[in-house]
């Protein structure tokens, strides 16, 4: 508002001096006002903008040609950092000293904002060496900007000349800055002890809340990744002490408990995210009245970004319900699938963030979670309905028929047409993926309906669900699937295995035993080996009264189960873990007792 | 009609004059030769949009053997008539002899020869044609002038290197601006040309003022400074006011500026677009502003507008001219702007007529221009103005809405709290003085945590021996310090300690007790360590939260934190006395006594709580010791550290006025205050106790000593001992400046606030347990009392309070239980109770009370 208005005008009207200035020839005597109007009208800018400093700083280097102009000397054709050169190694009048100094402090600033620490580095290596030639700094172990920045003498301030803000302000913002900036450096690059230590240091500079709960957070991080959970938790409470609005603290908090297994206190921290999420931060007051350079505006990596990316409250609800689900609080889980569905309903495009960096998985599956979740609660008219919804969306967009082929199999890099095979990939793991929650839908559907006792109405969902998965075709049955797709492949071959033990066992319950055997063995050539659809054909065996053939079956089985127990390859989708737990196959016991009763017998008969 | 590059063009009432030389019979022999000069009167028509010719002139020249041209046109008055008149300067070069003369343009088209002069070398530089008409030149840094009136060539007696401008100045006639190294008369002081000015650039302005042959002081027009910048000066308005002359004027420099100064002092200044300005011509437009055409070297020509501020409001590139005129007779000024078209060079044919505003006519379409969004910037302003207008009204009445809706608010709440009041008072109208007794019974479940403390210290006390470790004395100024370091269980033992000297010698005339403050200074030998802990060890997993039902964590925690508040470093008591006084007796020689009431924990009442008086021993004074610096305090600097022994320390704090401030800073991180500690006051740390830090700053702060402890990143404690109040404001005043402007400064009246609240929680705890100790006393109590307040205990412990309250089954348990504790304790208050025994509880809980509002008081 006023403040903004006051600012721009005293930026304007010290661009306006420095114009009159500028439009004299370059002379000694003046030179020390006009690079002191450089300074502060530098500040200015800085400060009417309030925004993260970027490019070079034209001002400056205009100040430095001038120097040269009133030395008679000439460097238009030079760069920045070999201008500085040139006039610090040039240039030894007194009176200018000070206020190069200060002005190089500045550039340092502007360098520091680009990333240029190289640039940092070398100008304030001149800027010592002007001062006292010979002195050697950069002591055993500490970084060698940061003791370079320190090392340098802050030229004192001259009561004839006012600045905007001091140069030994600049000098705690600039250490503060490249400490920070060389932290995030080095944890990206994996130096965690050493980006530790660096970020120790800037969290002991001078700073604002902002950036100190910032520091605090990277520090969190980076303890974290160095396997220290209990230290990072320890930085990220600071940091939320520090400034509660630094959410982004908050929920690498909820993923260090995550990887501690502590789900209470995850999940208290996620919800507090989300209440914390839905209030609307209060305005940030005085933060930019006070100084015009700030270690904000120098501090701008992508990493700090990616680190400090602000969670939208619709993926924090989805977390809690994921995590939820995983943990088997299916009352809270399904709770927050429909306060996130709700969500979905006020808008897509507002409520989900849609850059990729996003926690969330794709919608249809968020659904096929919820219906899980419902399931689980014993709401399963709700979780058709829910399922339906999906099925209804996907219905069109899948093809008749679905070809996975060999050619695809090894995209040629160098072809021209491999970012027209790579477009077709993409649209073909498109396909399989809309293929999969159709199918799952339907899958979801059927075992809900076995739930509520209507076998028939599951055996017509569980059909519809092999039905659509013969859509998919795939080129020669022994080959494997490409590596790009082949994670949708095998769900897709999870599903139609799940969906045949389904029909199979509401067969069974109908009494259609046959059918029944068909299904199973059908789910064994899918999936051999698999405990569950093993177990349910030895059974149907049973029933039939083919009773050699299911000990021989069980005999088989239980040879072979112990080993290929554990899930082996990538594990499931979350939304399919339910319906494998429901397919497990819950009479081992007295089937194996029948069985063993049966070999004794038989056995007995033999050697009798 | 082709226009070549000798022709001249002038613009006159609105019309365009086309000067054009030619040689009508090319094919005849040269001795022969006339040369015709034509021109052409062009106009405007608005119609069709085009230059059209109204009439035409013609003056043939005989030109055996020699050269015509024209040399520049301009538009003087002829001094006869008064009358402003085109006017043409001709040349005429037959071998080395060159005439000159110049011609005058009648309305009917006739040539008249105003005059003319010789010279044997060509005119050059700086050639202007003005009233008179006149023609000045400058040739070899002279200046020469010719009038129709004189005839006669006439130089000045200046030396100068360039002509900026030339023109008429109220009252001085025609007066050449012009540009000359400086003179420097050897005493100047006057006339604001600064000494600086002139060593650093070496040239001036002046002024000169042909009619009268006198020279005008440059500084009236723009400061000596720009002198060697200026290329071409206009000057807008000249006027005398009190005799002085004021002028206004725009100038263009090589520096790519255009400046605007009034009487001598620049007050705008815009950049160029393009390198080497070389002219600057004024134009009155419709929307009445002042518009400056600047052309360049190049053949660019730019304009500069003057609102607020100077702004380039166009530019066009490959200009061959550009006339200013009210060409389309609208009233005001236009620009005329022809292109160099190297296809079409019709003359006229490629022009545009602008004014920046309404009026843009433009013809063909070869012709260049630069800026297109600066041409429609009358129309996009007016959109703009028109588009914020809405929004201001949209603002306006959102404003509006919003305040309605505030008012809407605050009368809900109005009315919830008009709801509420009712509410509550309805409800304590059913439920009198319930609240009371349900109060005091929910304390009972503390367990007599006090009791262990109480024990714990009371041991220590019991050894009276040994409770001086140390007596000592050092002057300070003007004053004597006298220590005793007490041993620290003695101490705990202790309150109102105070120390007193009394003379060991019998003098009858004078008191033997010496006046003295005592003061009990305690040392933290800890550091005080903010940092983050260490990197490298992670820590265990945080405990789990205390919880103050269960008894055992009460005790563990209880005398942990009670210890931290007491035993954290030696106290040692001081006295403080004037020291001369004691000198007039030269040899003195006193007993120093330690008073102090020592404490019964056991039981609690404070009337057994006992004084005593301890002797630590004696000192000697005598004058030789002090002249000898024996008892002096010696503190120096040894690298970064502070040498000086604890007693040093001690008494430097104990003759210092201490003063504590909570620094709190809303946003930034406090580093700031030890960096002035440790670089502008230069501040070392003591080696026995690092968290107080000794100033070595010479002057007034030197002796001051400093203690700052970081609570948090943006809250810290600064402590400062100093001799004198002007001291402390020496050390504030220059910590201000150190200070972030967002930082709050409070000054604390006495301790800090961490440890006045610990003290409070203590005092109310106490105060608590007073009262139920008084409460349940075991001469009041009915032999079953003790059960059931343990059983009320017990019932809240088992069940915590929040589970109890989430369900209604629990609420009502809870009611239940709270129904029964009133009652008991109703029946405990109807209980008899003796006076005297009354008169103790009342007595300890009024004590227990004060100290409590005494903390209270310290702490607001």
């Amino acid at each position: 508002g006023e403040a903004r208005q006051v600012r721009r005008q005293q930026r304007d009207e010290f661009g306006e001096l420095l114009l009159r200035i500028r439009g004299l020839p370059a002379a000694l005597p003046a030179l020390p006002l006009e690079l002191t109007v450089i300074y502060n009208s530098l500040l200015f800018t800085v400060r009417a903008s309030d925004s993260a400093i970027k490019g070079e700083a034209e001002g400056i280097r205009q100040g430095l040609l001038r120097v040269l102009e009133a030395c008679g000397a000439c460097g238009q054709h030079l760069g920045t950092e070999e201008l500085w050169q040139k006039v610090l190694q040039e240039v030894t009048v007194e009176e200018l000293q000070a206020p190069l100094h200060r002005l190089g402090a500045l550039q340092a600033a502007w360098w520091l904002a680009a990333g240029r620490l190289g640039s940092v580095a070398g100008l304030f290596e001149l800027l010592s060496t002007a001062e006292e030639p010979g002195r050697s700094h950069c002591s055993e172990g500490q970084n060698k900007l940061l003791s370079l920045i320190k090392a340098w003498r802050v030229p004192p301030e001259g009561a004839s000349l006012p600045l905007v803000q001091s140069a030994k302000d600049l000098k705690e913002i600039l250490c503060t800055a490249a400490a920070f900036l060389q932290g995030l450096q080095e944890l990206e690059a994996g130096n965690f002890p050493t980006a530790l230590s660096l970020l120790q240091e800037a969290a002991g500079g001078f700073c604002s809340k902002k950036i100190l709960a910032q520091i605090y957070t990277c520090l969190g991080c980076c303890a974290q990744r160095m396997g220290k959970p209990q230290t990072a938790l320890q930085h990220l409470k600071r940091a939320l002490q520090v400034d509660f609005q630094c959410l982004p603290a908050l929920s690498h908090a909820a993923a260090v408990y995550h990887e501690l297994g502590e789900t209470d206190v995850e999940l208290q921290a996620l919800t507090l995210l989300y209440e914390a999420l839905g209030k609307n931060p209060p305005a940030a007051a005085s933060s930019s009245s006070c100084f015009p350079m700030r270690t904000e505006l120098l501090v701008h990596t992508p990493v700090l970004t990616s680190l400090l990316r602000h969670q939208h409250p619709s993926e924090v609800k989805y977390l809690l319900a994921q995590r939820c689900l995983q943990d088997g609080r299916v009352a809270d889980a399904v709770e927050h699938y429909l306060d996130f569905l709700s969500l979905l309903q006020e808008g897509l495009q507002q409520q989900v963030p849609l850059d990729g960096s996003s926690a969330l998985p794709r919608i249809p599956e968020v659904f096929l979670e919820a219906a899980s979740a419902l399931e689980q609660a014993g709401r399963h008219q709700d979780a058709i309905a829910v399922c339906e919804e999906v099925i209804r969306r996907t219905a069109d967009l899948v093809p008749r028929v679905l070809r996975v082929e060999e050619r695809l199999e090894q995209p040629e890099c160098s072809s021209p047409g491999a970012e027209l095979a790579g477009g077709l990939l993409s649209q073909k793991k498109e396909s399989l993926c809309c293929l999969a929650w159709r199918a799952a839908g339907y899958l979801h559907q059927g075992w809900a309906w076995a739930k509520l006792g209507e076998s028939k109405e599951a055996v017509t969902q569980f059909s519809r669900c092999l039905s659509d998965l013969l859509r998919l075709q795939l080129h020669g049955s022994g080959v494997k699937p490409t590596e790009n797709l082949q994670a949708e492949v095998e769900v897709l071959q999870k599903i139609r295995l799940l969906s045949l033990i389904g029909r199979g066992m509401q067969f069974l319950e109908l009494g259609r035993h046959k059918e029944a055997l068909l299904d199973f063995q059908h789910s064994l050539q899918i999936s051999p080996g698999d405990p569950a659809a093993a177990s349910y054909l030895v059974q149907t065996l049973w029933k039939l009264n083919r009773k050699q053939e299911a000990a021989a079956q069980w005999q088989k089985l239980s040879q072979s189960s112990p080993g290929e127990d554990g899930q082996q390859g990538r594990p499931l989708p979350l939304y399919l873990v339910l319906c494998l737990e429901q397919a497990m196959f819950p009479h081992s016991e007295p089937l194996a007792r029948s069985i063993q009763d049966y070999l004794g017998t038989a056995a007995q008969d033999t050697s009798r | 009609m082709l226009l070549s590059e000798q022709d001249q063009l002038l613009s006159y009432n609105g019309e365009v004059l086309v000067f054009q030389l030619s040689n009508p019979k090319p094919a005849e022999e040269a001795d022969d030769k006339t040369m015709n000069l034509c021109v052409r009167r062009m106009a405007f028509n608005r119609d069709t949009k085009l230059f059209v010719q109204k009439s035409s002139g013609l003056l043939s020249m005989r030109a055996s053997h020699s050269k015509i041209e024209m040399v520049c046109c301009s538009c003087t008055t002829d001094s006869r008539t008064g009358i402003i008149l085109p006017c043409v300067l001709m040349k005429k070069k037959k071998r080395n002899n060159i005439k000159y003369f110049v011609l005058l343009l009648h309305s009917s088209n006739q040539f008249e020869q105003s005059f003319y002069f010789k010279l044997d070398y060509e005119l050059k530089e700086d050639i202007r044609l003005f009233a008179g008409p006149s023609v000045l030149w400058r040739h070899t840094n002279k200046l020469f002038y010719i009038s129709s009136n004189t005839c006669v060539v006439q130089s000045a007696p200046v030396q100068l290197s360039s002509v900026v401008w030339t023109g008429e100045i109220v009252g001085e006639g025609t007066v050449v601006l012009g540009i000359r190294t400086a003179c420097l008369p050897e005493t100047e002081d006057a006339d604001g040309c600064s000494v600086s000015d002139r060593a650093i650039w070496g040239s001036e302005f002046f002024g000169y003022a042909i009619q009268t042959q006198k020279m005008l002081t440059g500084t009236c027009f723009m400061p000596h400074a720009y002198s060697r910048v200026v290329s071409s000066v206009h000057i807008c308005k000249s006027e005398r006011w009190k005799k002085q002359l004021r002028i206004s004027l725009v100038a263009i420099t090589h520096k790519k500026q255009l400046i605007w100064f009034q009487s001598g002092v620049p007050k705008g200044v815009c950049d160029l677009p393009y390198e080497k300005p070389c002219s600057v011509n004024p134009a009155v437009t419709s929307s009445n502003d002042l518009l400056f055409v600047v052309s360049f070297a190049s053949g660019n020509s730019c304009v500069v507008q003057r609102r607020d501020c100077l702004q380039v409001a166009s530019k066009w590139q490959k200009v061959k001219c550009v006339l200013v005129d009210d060409f389309i007779g609208s009233g005001s000024e236009q620009l005329l702007l022809l292109f160099k078209d190297d296809s079409n060079t019709d003359v006229l044919s490629t022009f545009k007529i602008t004014d920046l505003g309404e009026v843009n006519y433009a013809s063909g379409i070869n012709y260049k221009h630069d800026v297109p969004a600066a041409e429609g910037l009358q129309e996009n302003g007016l959109l703009t103005v028109r588009a914020l207008e809405t929004r201001l009204q949209a603002g306006w009445t959102s404003v509006r809405e919003l305040q309605q809706h505030l008012g809407l608010q605050k009368r809900v709440i109005l009315e919830s709290c008009r709801a509420l009041i009712d509410l509550v008072e309805e409800r304590t109208h059913v439920l009198p003085n319930a609240k009371e007794e349900g109060l005091v019974s929910l304390w009972d479940d503390v367990e007599n945590p006090p009791h262990s403390l109480s024990k714990e210290t009371s041991l220590a006390s019991e050894v009276p021996e040994h409770c001086t470790e140390e007596l000592w004395q050092r002057v300070v100024g003007d004053s004597l310090v006298v220590g005793v370091k007490l041993t620290e269980s003695f101490y705990l033992s202790l309150s109102d300690v105070s120390l007193s000297l009394v003379m060991d010698q019998d003098f009858s005339s004078i008191s033997p007790i010496i006046k003295c403050q005592s003061k009990i200074i305690k040392l933290n030998k800890a550091f005080s360590s903010l940092a983050v802990s260490s990197s490298q060890i992670e820590p265990p997993p945080k405990k789990i939260k205390l919880d103050l039902h269960s008894k055992n964590d009460v005790r563990k925690e209880f005398p942990k934190r009670s210890s931290r508040i007491q035993l954290d470093g030696a106290k040692t008591v001081t006295a403080v006395t004037s020291l001369s006084p004691l000198l007039a007796f030269h040899r003195v020689c006193c007993v120093v006594l330690l008073h102090a009431s020592k404490q019964n924990h056991q039981n609690e009442s404070l009337q057994q709580s006992k004084k005593i008086t301890v002797l630590c021993g004696k000192i000697l004074l005598s004058l030789e010791d002090i002249s000898n610096g024996r008892y002096s305090v010696k503190m120096l600097r040894d690298n970064s550290h502070c040498t000086g022994s604890v007693e040093d320390m001690l008494a430097v704090l104990a003759v210092s006025v201490r003063f504590s401030f909570q620094i709190v800073s809303s946003d930034c991180t406090l580093t700031r205050v030890s960096s002035w500690l440790q670089g502008e006051m230069e501040c070392t740390p003591f080696e026995e106790c690092q968290d107080n830090i000794f100033c070595h700053k010479a002057g007034d702060v030197h002796g001051t000593i400093f203690n700052w402890t970081l609570k948090n990143p943006f809250e810290g404690l600064l402590t400062i001992f100093c001799r004198n109040l002007t001291v402390l404001f020496q050390c504030l005043h220059s910590l201000t400046r150190v200070l972030p402007p967002s930082c709050r400064v409070k000054l604390l009246r006495s301790g800090s606030k961490a440890v006045l609240t610990e003290q409070l929680a203590l005092a109310l705890e106490k105060e608590m347990l007073t009262w139920k100790n008084s409460l349940f006393l075991k001469e009041t109590k009915a032999e079953n009392s003790l059960t059931w307040g343990n059983e009320s205990g017990k019932k809240i412990n088992n069940a915590p309070l929040a589970s109890l309250l989430d369900t209604e089954e629990g609420v009502q348990q809870f009611r239940k239980n709270l129904q029964n504790e009133r009652e008991e304790s109703v029946r405990s208050m109807n209980q008899a109770i003796n006076g005297a025994l009354y008169q103790k509880m009342a007595l300890k809980i009024a004590e227990a009370q004060l100290s409590s509002d005494m903390t209270v008081w310290r702490l607001s």
